[in-house]
């Protein structure tokens, strides 16, 4: 059961990680700068519950906020290039981000031991969940809470005007620009609102693992966050979670009977994938036709 | 003392940088043709590297008969990379090229880790020796990485510049619709853009596994970051702009590793980034470039 459990836990940062890169794809962006964000929120998180004692909630607000405030600056030199560029520069920042927290130490002593992050051995005894006697159905109960509140503001944020703003710069910039949308604004808030849940995500990540050092948060873990939601299928939110499940229960955890193949099926399968559904697996027309199924009008 | 040093690791550092170059000029020519990137294009070079190492202490033969074959190779898997990757996915998405492109980076990285059982494999000596000019010591194989390199960018510019084929790819890249209505295969010159960047990919692999004495799967991550970054710097679509960069980032590389160390120095590289994509975001050698 635990396992299980595990597994769950996993996906819920993972689908949070994928809701972050999510945002900023609506506006046509493609961040690889997810990971940075995501080190970031989870050295701060961390740090404030063992260092600073701090309560779990107030840790993960501030170090979404911290993650969140990074993006926006990061965000105003880099969106002044597109496309290609903004690739770089974003795996730029993320390599920036891991190099820094592998140079990074401060330690202070706690009972007879010493306590923080430490350079390349990481952060070790990150032990809130196990002091404050949390169980590991708790910690998924809870990241799932987190979740479906960051989802369900995705999901009425793509019904609202700003959904559509989002879109529209997605879509076609010049057009967007000429119906008076101030493409600056909207690209930065996107890259805000992105980095702002990828520190939540972080924040939890560090907590459920007990353990998180700069190897975690490589630009692999940058290119599974785009993957997601491209995967997924960018006109839903569900898009990102169904490739959540996709990937981390059925590509990793359920081929695992294959050994070693796993591994080399899922480049594979990825290829595969986007050249059948170059949209992603619940792309417009699918989540049109889901829409018919259930009985409402599309709108 | 510390002027000799100093012009020491500068001059190591353009030596070696000219397989970045390298790299950076096969990024750049597929944007330039495709406005696509591609981003398996540095593991394929690797594993082109490591089939060919494989293939020359399997029958045999020179050390430097791996480096013919490594181009062979890379184009071969140039081609698979197009047609797997870009053939049959509509264009207009980018982000569907982009995906099955990182798709193609994790399963050559894992073909590669599988072969191997992720042990780094010894690459054999080309060319040895050190030239000792007054208080400079020159590496051979440095020099003969940066010759080699040299050498298959004029071969590219003289295709490029001075054949058919050379004229049909700079027109696809111009104006893709024009060149179709006089007739060039967009199809066909796309594909032959691939091998021909694959053929310079598997060659810079060879040339960077005989330089550094070995290959290891932990190659792929770091050639990728540093190609995509000469991409930038040199300018997206400029070959010019790709030799000086890949020159420029080896030379940083070794600057910033004598004076910080080596955990530290590829930050100072991220940062030399961004200071271009703020004050010169199109590079080296500005031109009005179409943006993907």
């Amino acid at each position: 059961m635990d396992f299980y459990l595990g597994l769950l836990q996993i996906m819920g940062v993972h689908t949070l990680l994928g809701l972050s890169a999510y945002v900023v794809l609506q506006t046509g962006q493609v961040s690889l700068a997810q990971a940075g964000f995501m080190a970031i929120g989870a050295y701060v998180a961390a740090m404030l519950t063992v260092l600073a004692g701090w309560p779990l909630i107030a840790a993960l607000v501030v170090a979404s906020l911290v993650a969140g405030i990074t993006a926006c600056l990061v965000g105003f030199p880099a969106l002044r290039v597109h496309g290609l560029m903004l690739v770089v520069a974003t795996i730029a920042f993320t390599e920036i981000v891991r190099l820094f927290f592998f140079n990074f130490d401060y330690q202070i002593s706690r009972g007879n031991l010493q306590v923080g992050p430490l350079g390349g051995e990481g952060f070790r005894q990150i032990r809130y969940f196990p002091e404050n006697g949390w169980t590991t159905l708790h910690v998924a109960v809870f990241i799932w809470t987190v979740v479906a509140l960051v989802m369900a503001a995705l999901w009425w944020m793509d019904r609202s005007r700003a959904g559509a703003v989002l879109r529209a710069v997605g879509e076609d910039e010049i057009a967007a620009q000429s119906c008076g949308i101030n493409l600056t604004a909207v690209k930065v808030s996107a890259m805000t609102a992105g980095g702002a849940i990828a520190g939540i995500a972080g924040g939890l990540y560090a907590h459920y693992t007990t353990h998180i050092e700069q190897s975690n948060f490589t630009i692999l873990l940058a290119t599974f966050a785009i993957a997601y939601p491209i995967l997924g299928g960018l006109s839903s939110v569900f898009g990102t979670v169904a490739a959540v499940i996709f990937i981390q229960g059925f590509l990793v955890e359920g081929l695992r009977f294959l050994g070693d193949w796993r591994n080399l099926l899922f480049g594979a399968l990825i290829v595969l994938v986007m050249n059948i559904r170059p949209s992603g697996l619940l792309d417009a027309r699918t989540m049109a036709s889901l829409r018919r199924l259930f009985g409402r009008k599309e709108g | 003392m510390l002027l000799v040093d100093l012009a020491q690791s500068i001059l190591d550092g353009v030596l070696f940088g000219a397989t970045y170059a390298l790299i950076g000029i096969g990024f750049t020519l597929v944007f330039g043709v495709m406005h696509k990137i591609n981003m398996a294009y540095a593991a394929a070079s690797v594993g082109g590297a490591y089939a060919a190492l494989r293939l020359i202490t399997l029958i045999g033969g020179p050390a430097w008969a791996s480096l013919l074959i490594a181009a062979a190779v890379g184009g071969l898997f140039g081609l698979f990379i197009y047609w797997l990757c870009f053939r049959f996915i509509p264009l207009s998405n980018p982000l569907a090229t982009l995906m099955s492109t990182v798709g193609m980076f994790l399963l050559a990285e894992e073909i590669i880790v599988h072969t191997t059982d992720g042990m780094p494999q010894n690459y054999p000596v080309v060319v040895g020796g050190i030239l000792h000019l007054g208080e400079f010591m020159i590496r051979g194989d440095l020099v003969f990485v940066f010759a080699c390199a040299i050498l298959a960018m004029l071969i590219l510019l003289y295709l490029l510049y001075r054949t058919k084929l050379g004229t049909a790819t700079r027109a696809v890249s111009q104006q893709p619709i024009a060149a179709q209505l006089v007739g060039i295969r967009i199809n066909q010159v796309n594909a032959l853009t691939f091998v021909v960047t694959g053929m310079l990919g598997g060659f810079a692999g060879a040339l960077i596994g005989s330089a550094v004495g070995l290959l290891s799967p932990l190659l792929v991550v770091p050639l990728t970051i540093k190609g995509l970054i000469v991409t930038v710097i040199g300018g997206l679509g400029s070959i010019p702009g790709a030799i000086i960069a890949g020159l420029l980032v080896g030379m940083a590389e070794n600057v910033f590793q004598y004076f910080r160390g080596v955990t530290e120095r590829d930050i100072y590289v991220m940062l030399l980034l961004f200071i271009f994509l703020v004050f010169r975001p199109g590079g080296i050698f500005s031109t009005t470039v179409k943006r993907d």
